[in-house]
C-alpha cells in the first residue's frame, strides 16, 4: 500500500484573520485506510480538508499526493477524489437524476448511479426536486454525488449527521465497503460512533494542532482502564465489584464471586472514544 | 471547449428551471404589446432602449437573482470540486447571460418586424448585444458576490440604476445635453444604449463604436479576471 496523503508541518491562515488556523501538523493517510480527524468546532478539521482538496491555497508546508505535489495537480486531480460536505449542495430546483446526470456529465470514470441509489434508497425519488427532499435524504444524495467518479480517494465531511439508524448503516456499510475495494477515506466528524465503527487510524484536532494520531483500538487500550467490573444481584439490590484485569483467572475474590452470586452484567474497562478525546485535548467534543 | 459547451448547457437549464430564463421572455413579450400600441415611428424610437434595457438591467437583475439562488444552494462548491477549471465554470456563466439577453432581442426585433416591418442592421445588433449581455452579466455577477442576499442586490441596484442607467435614458429623452454623451460613455450601460442605437438606427461613429466596445470588453475582462473570480472562489470555499 502506498501513501495517499502525506502532509508535513502545515501552515495555514486565513486572509481576514491574524491568527493561525492551522499550526503546523503533519500526517499520512494510507492507501486503503479511513483516517478519521475529529475535533471540535473551529478545531481546524474542515479548514484541514479543504487544503487537502485544493479549495484553499497560500499555505506553507508539504501536501504529497501519492508521491505528488498537490500545487503539480491541475483539475484532474478531481477525476480522483470525491467530495462529500457536510452541507447539502445540490442544485434544489433540479431532480436528484437531473443533478447527478449533470455532476457525472464531467467524470471520465462513471460509477454505477442507478446501483448507489437504490443502496441508499433514493432511485424511487430520483425524480423529485432536491428542493422536496428531506435533510436524511438530501445527506444521502451528497454521499451519492461524492461517489460518483468511483474516487481513489473519497473526503467525507459528517458524513452520517442528520441521518436515522437505518441510513447510517447502510452508508457505514458502504464505506466499508468501498475500503474493502481498495478505496481511501478521509472522514472528519465529530460523531464518535462513526469513528468506532469505521476508522482504522484518527487523529485528534484541537486549535489547529494534531495530538494524538493512533488507532481506535491502541488509544482504548492506552487510555482505557486495565479493570473488570461486575454488577450482579445480592438480597434483592444490584451490587458491583471491580477488579484489576491483571491476573484475572487467579483472582479468588473474582472466581467466587462469579460461582457464588447471580451475575447481571460483566464490563471491562474500555474507555469511550468521547472520554480519550476529553483526556487527549482537554476540551469536550461537541 | 467540450467541457465549457456542457457546463453552458447545465447554466441554461437551470436558467429555465430557476425561472430567470422564462421571466426574461415574458418582459420581451410585455414590449411586444406595447407595439401594438405604438406608430412605427414611436416604436423605431423607443425600440432601442427597451433593447437597451432589456440587456442591460434585466440582465444584471436575472444574473443577481440567479446567482444568489446558486448560492442559496450551495452549489459553488461542489462545482468546484469538478474536474473543470473555474475559468470553464466562469466562461459558462459568461455565455449564458449573453443568451440571455440576446433571447430578449430576438423577441423584441420580431416583434418590431412583424408589426412594423422594421429591419435593423441584425449582424451589428447581435454582436453588440452579446458584447452588452456579456458585460451587464459581470456587472450582475459581480453585485451579486458581494452582497449577502438578493435584497441587498436590489438596493446596490437601484443606486447602480440612479447612478449609471438613469442619465442614458434622460439623455435619450433629450432632457440631458447632447454635449454630455461623450462624458456619459464612462458608463456601462451609457456605451451599451449607443451600441445598440447604432445597430437599430445604421448610424455608426467608427470612433465611438470602437471606444464603447472596448470599454464594455476592458470591463467584463477586469470583473471576471480581479473582482468575480477571486470571490467566487471564496464563495466556493465558505460553501
Amino acid at each position: 500500500m502506498s501513501t495517499a496523503f502525506s502532509v508535513e508541518d502545515l501552515h495555514f491562515t486565513y486572509p481576514s484573520s491574524k491568527t493561525e488556523t492551522i499550526k503546523g501538523i503533519s500526517f499520512t493517510v494510507q492507501e486503503g485506510e479511513i483516517f478519521g480527524l475529529l475535533g471540535p468546532s473551529g478545531a481546524g478539521k474542515s479548514t484541514t480538508q479543504k487544503i487537502l482538496i485544493k479549495l484553499l491555497e497560500n499555505y506553507s508546508g508539504r501536501i504529497l499526493y501519492f508521491g505528488k505535489d498537490i500545487h503539480s495537480l491541475g483539475s484532474s486531480f478531481y477525476e480522483e477524489i470525491g467530495v462529500g460536505f457536510e452541507m447539502p449542495v445540490h442544485f434544489t430546483k433540479m431532480t436528484a437524476a437531473e443533478n447527478l446526470n449533470f455532476f457525472s456529465n464531467f467524470y471520465q470514470n462513471k460509477a454505477d448511479v442507478q446501483g448507489l441509489m437504490e443502496r441508499v434508497g433514493l432511485w424511487e425519488y430520483r425524480d423529485i426536486r432536491v428542493g422536496e427532499y428531506s435533510k436524511g435524504m438530501k445527506v444521502r444524495l451528497n454521499f451519492v454525488r461524492a461517489m460518483l467518479n468511483r474516487p481513489r480517494v473519497l473526503f467525507l465531511d459528517e458524513v452520517t449527521n442528520g441521518l436515522d439508524p437505518k441510513n447510517a448503516r447502510i452508508i457505514k456499510d458502504m464505506i466499508v465497503e468501498y475500503r474493502s475495494q481498495g478505496g481511501t477515506v478521509f472522514l472528519t466528524t465529530h460523531l464518535m460512533n462513526d469513528v468506532e465503527q469505521l476508522c482504522n487510524r484518527v487523529a485528534f484536532c484541537v486549535d489547529g494542532r494534531l495530538h494524538e494520531i493512533s488507532t481506535p483500538r491502541e488509544l482504548k487500550m492506552k487510555y482505557g482502564k486495565r479493570e473488570i467490573k461486575v454488577e450482579y444481584r445480592e438480597k434483592e439490590n444490584t451490587r458491583s465489584a471491580v477488579f484489576p484485569m491483571a491476573s484475572i483467572g487467579e483472582n479468588e475474590a473474582f472466581l467466587n464471586l462469579l460461582k457464588s452470586k447471580e451475575i447481571e452484567t460483566i464490563h471491562s474497562g474500555e474507555t469511550s472514544m468521547e472520554d480519550i478525546f476529553i483526556t487527549v485535548t482537554g476540551v469536550g467534543v461537541k | 471547449m467540450k467541457t465549457t459547451v456542457k457546463l453552458l448547457l447545465g447554466e441554461l437549464k437551470r436558467l429555465i428551471r430557476y425561472k430567470i430564463l422564462p421571466v426574461s421572455l415574458v418582459t420581451a413579450l410585455l414590449w411586444f404589446a406595447l407595439f401594438l400600441f405604438l406608430s412605427r415611428e414611436e416604436s423605431f424610437f423607443i425600440a432601442p432602449l427597451l433593447i437597451y434595457v432589456d440587456s442591460t438591467i434585466m440582465v444584471i437583475l436575472l444574473v443577481g437573482a440567479f446567482n444568489h439562488l446558486e448560492r442559496q444552494d450551495g452549489t459553488i462548491s461542489t462545482m468546484m470540486v469538478l474536474p473543470v477549471s473555474i475559468g470553464s465554470i466562469l466562461t459558462a456563466k459568461a455565455a449564458a447571460s449573453m443568451m440571455l439577453a440576446l433571447s430578449s432581442m430576438v423577441v423584441t426585433a420580431a416583434a418590431l418586424y412583424f408589426i412594423h416591418n422594421l429591419v435593423f442592421d441584425y449582424a451589428a445588433l447581435f454582436l453588440f448585444i452579446l458584447l452588452t449581455g456579456v458585460s451587464h452579466g459581470a456587472i450582475g455577477f459581480f453585485l451579486a458576490l458581494n452582497t449577502r442576499n438578493f435584497s441587498s442586490m436590489l438596493g446596490l441596484l437601484m443606486a447602480y440604476i440612479v447612478v449609471f442607467t438613469l442619465p442614458t435614458i434622460l439623455f435619450t429623452f433629450g432632457i440631458l445635453d447632447a454635449r454630455y454623451d461623450k462624458l456619459l460613455m464612462i458608463s456601462p450601460s451609457h456605451s451599451a444604449e449607443t451600441l445598440i442605437r447604432s445597430a437599430v438606427t445604421g448610424m455608426y461613429n467608427a470612433g465611438i463604436i470602437l471606444a464603447a466596445c472596448a470599454w464594455l470588453l476592458g470591463l467584463t475582462f477586469v470583473l471576471y479576471r480581479f473582482a468575480i473570480y477571486p470571490k467566487f472562489k471564496r464563495c466556493g470555499v465558505r460553501g
